[in-house]
């Protein structure tokens, strides 16, 4: 009997499991918007016949929150059944093991066909030869004229071109807020100031919620979703192309330390967001957005793929409500106030061992082109108001709900795109620099520090090894 | 008769060869290529500088390394004191009469040490959260909110809170080593002690600690060996934070390999710990031999 019975509520627990998935996916469909969902690439004659390695982080879970990753999957099986002599062998990986494994592979001197190279990785490979020079085959590409020449920057060292820039343009900086909420706290929109953000916390206090809530327990957020864009509001844009270029910008300028010094009493000296930002990723802390613990948030793109897929099924009215805001201006900054971080930060990059095949090379590059092409772009701007590298004419928005149109506006027609700081430079900066900026954001550490720090860690890893490389070509 | 059961030599060579070079790929090769990566500086790819010793001379002035070697030797030493020690005391409650329903408590204890570290690490990580932490939720339904904090984000006792799950998780698997060995104790000693009126402090102290003595120096060396490479439900609770307040080495060397690619002073690092690990293993052994030397003969 003791048998029967357990065996009926294991046979309903495994029901239960395989309705969730179901469930799951007709939800997805809701978010979506008035795309056909078809892709239709170029299908051009290729003489290539066999396997093509391709590796990247487009996983089946991550396509189902984020556009550019559904994108990327539906246009690679669609130039594979263009293509039916030739056999994509893909490795897919979550991102953070992605990169991890697209650099083991990297120094083994290991890289598959084809993969998806990080901006901040570019110089460096490049002058180990790990990536092929693209520069003219992007300008023979068939869709050349309607690429937006802006995102190959993280991808260039020099006049020289090494991918093509692929997925989403997505911001990293978004304030994502509660309309409704910040409506009853008196504000008919996101404050545009931090004092004015710092009054509103008072209020938000005294009811026992969180004002925005953020999370850097994976150190880098502080950085990519906060640092890059407050940085810009105090240094402009110049100041950090020198200091890609290597031309006379210094992490300890007196701008710079500005920033830093506004940070630090944000996070520090302010109640404005929840005690355990330094101890939660962005993953906890969008859900105190969510559960309405919390009146704002700050994250990226993909923190808001989530928030409103989740909301639509959960939450309606919230969803309705949610609002999208630049990171409100320092006092003291005096640097444009309608800035974003954003870019792409990824390019389709190939192998310069494809090289000693013709075919197979010409089988990459029309891959690659296909990948960030029109019909790419067409896909996720139709089905997800989302841009890629290439521009399409005329995005009707009309077909999508309020937010999601919103959010298309918030990236890429209202504000003022700056650069986000980790596509460029290299890992080993941006270590130290994520690693002194938890311990400063704990009050452990002084922003004059963390700036005599961060420009240690640049001459010695960056400034010397770009005279090197220099010296060597 | 003896030589119709013996194998031939060469089928003990045969039987060898596989695991042997098993071994010989997946351990010693890796060590070699590190120590002699060790000597390079490499970025990754295929352009290697050979530098002699700059990467050790590096790392005699990198303060991130020597402080995760402390953070090492810290978790070593709480976990010898924490795992063992608790593990040989629980092993002694369930070997007393008084205690019922040992086979539960056997398999209770050892349970954690099957879980995986990163599920560990989880778990722990929602003990210790702030606002839906075990810790807090209890410290409020007492009545004393004010003792809540952000556990995680304490960089002064960070170590210790990360060195609670490690002691916990062990405890069960330091347990049935100690069983073990406890088992193999002629009862009849055990029993004089009690005719001659021992208590179950001095019996634990003064003869089945003399006797188990070889068993418990392997679990000493097993719990450093374990704890000079502790990596991964430190990575998932802290990722080495804040800042570098729970570093360790292991994750040192990983973040410098993997995340900023300079895979020639990883290496330097991973060599690092091979020899320190080889000396504290080493240092440890000599001076319980030593201290002990009376012990037991």
């Amino acid at each position: 009997m003791k048998k029967r019975v357990l065996s009926v509520a294991l046979s309903a627990a495994m029901v239960a499991a395989m309705g969730v998935p179901a469930y799951a996916e007709s939800t997805e469909a809701a978010t979506e918007g008035a795309g056909s969902g078809v892709v239709e690439v170029a299908k051009n004659d290729l003489a290539y016949k066999g396997s093509l390695d391709i590796m990247h982080f487009s996983t089946s879970e991550e396509s189902q929150a984020n556009g550019g990753s559904d994108g990327f999957r539906t246009t690679l099986a669609a130039w594979e059944d263009a293509h039916p002599d030739i056999s994509v062998e893909e490795n897919v990986l979550a991102n953070a093991e992605y990169k991890t494994q697209v650099a083991t592979l990297a120094a083994a001197g290991d890289l598959p066909d084809v993969f998806l190279l990080q901006g901040m990785n570019t110089k460096q490979w490049a002058a180990q030869g790990q990536v092929m020079d693209l520069t003219d085959i992007i300008k023979a590409s068939p869709y050349y004229k309607d690429y937006k020449q802006d995102y190959f920057t993280p991808f260039k060292d020099g006049d020289k071109i090494y991918g093509f820039p692929v997925l989403t343009g997505g911001t990293c900086t978004v304030v994502i807020y509660d309309k409704a909420m910040w409506k009853e706290a008196g504000y008919d929109k996101f404050p545009e100031t931090w004092d004015d953000v710092e009054k509103a916390s008072d209020y938000f206090n005294d009811k026992g919620v969180t004002t925005i809530a953020f999370g850097n327990g994976g150190q880098w957020q502080a950085n990519s979703d906060f640092l890059s864009t407050l940085g810009d509001r105090y240094t402009g844009k110049e100041w950090f192309q020198s200091l890609i270029d290597g031309s006379g910008s210094k992490f300890t300028d007196d701008k710079f330390v500005a920033a830093l010094t506004e940070m630090k009493h944000l996070f520090t000296e302010t109640k404005i967001f929840n005690e355990d930002f330094n101890s939660v990723t962005n993953e906890d802390a969008r859900e105190y957005y969510i559960s309405g613990d919390a009146a704002a948030f700050i994250g990226g793109n993909w923190d808001e793929s989530y928030i409103a897929t989740t909301l639509l099924d959960s939450d309606k009215d919230k969803y309705n409500n949610i609002g999208f805001a630049v990171l409100p201006q320092p006092a003291d900054a005096t640097e444009d106030p309608n800035s974003q971080n954003i870019g792409l930060g990824y390019a389709v990059a190939i192998n310069p061992k494809v090289a000693d095949d013709k075919d197979k090379l010409a089988a990459c590059i029309d891959l690659a082109q296909e990948l960030t092409g029109p019909a790419f772009a067409s896909y996720v701007a139709s089905k997800y108001a989302l841009g890629g590298l290439t521009q399409v004419a005329d995005v009707d928005l009309s077909a999508f709900d309020q937010v999601t149109q919103d959010f298309y506006n918030y990236s890429y027609v209202d504000t003022t795109p700056c650069e986000i700081y980790d596509s460029y430079i290299n890992s080993a900066v941006w270590g130290v620099c994520n690693q002194e900026l938890q311990s400063m954001l704990n009050g452990e550490m002084e922003p004059q520090q963390v700036a005599e720090d961060v420009q240690k860690a640049y001459e010695e890893n960056y400034l010397s090894s770009s005279q090197t490389e220099t010296e060597a070509s | 008769m003896l030589t119709t059961i013996k194998p031939r030599r060469r089928t003990v060579i045969l039987y060898l060869i596989v695991p042997v070079a098993l071994f010989v790929f997946t351990v010693f090769v890796p060590l070699v290529t590190a120590l002699v990566y060790s000597f390079f500086e490499w970025k990754g790819g295929p352009s290697k500088q050979f530098t002699g010793l700059a990467n050790y001379q590096q790392l005699f002035r990198d303060g991130v390394f020597w402080q995760a070697f402390g953070h090492n030797i810290y978790l070593v030493v709480a976990c010898i004191i924490g795992q063992i020690g608790i593990a040989f005391i629980m092993v002694m409650f369930v070997n007393s009469r008084m205690a019922r329903l040992k086979g539960i408590h056997r398999t209770f204890g050892f349970f954690p040490s099957t879980i995986s570290a990163v599920c560990i690490g989880l778990i722990w990580s929602m003990v210790y959260h702030y606002k839906f932490g075990l810790i807090n939720w209890f410290l409020r339904i007492i009545g004393r909110p004010d003792l809540q904090q952000v556990w995680l984000n304490d960089s002064k006792h960070v170590m210790l809170y990360v060195t609670i799950p490690l002691i916990w998780q062990y405890i069960g698997y330091y347990m049935v080593i100690i069983l073990s060995a406890i088992a193999s104790i002629n009862t009849d000693v055990l029993e004089s002690a009690e005719i001659d009126g021992a208590n179950g402090f001095q019996k634990s102290v003064y003869i089945v600690l003399p006797l188990i003595r070889n068993t418990m120096l392997v679990c000493i060396t097993l719990c450093i060996a374990g704890n000079m490479k502790a990596f991964d439900n430190i990575y998932v609770m802290t990722s080495g934070g804040p800042g570098t307040s729970s570093m360790v080495m292991a994750m040192w060397g990983y973040k410098v390999s993997f995340q900023q690619s300079n895979m020639g002073y990883g290496s330097c690092i991973s060599v690092a710990i091979f020899i320190l690990s080889l000396l504290v293993i080493g240092g440890s052994q000599w001076a319980i031999k030593r201290a002990t030397r009376n012990m037991g003969d």
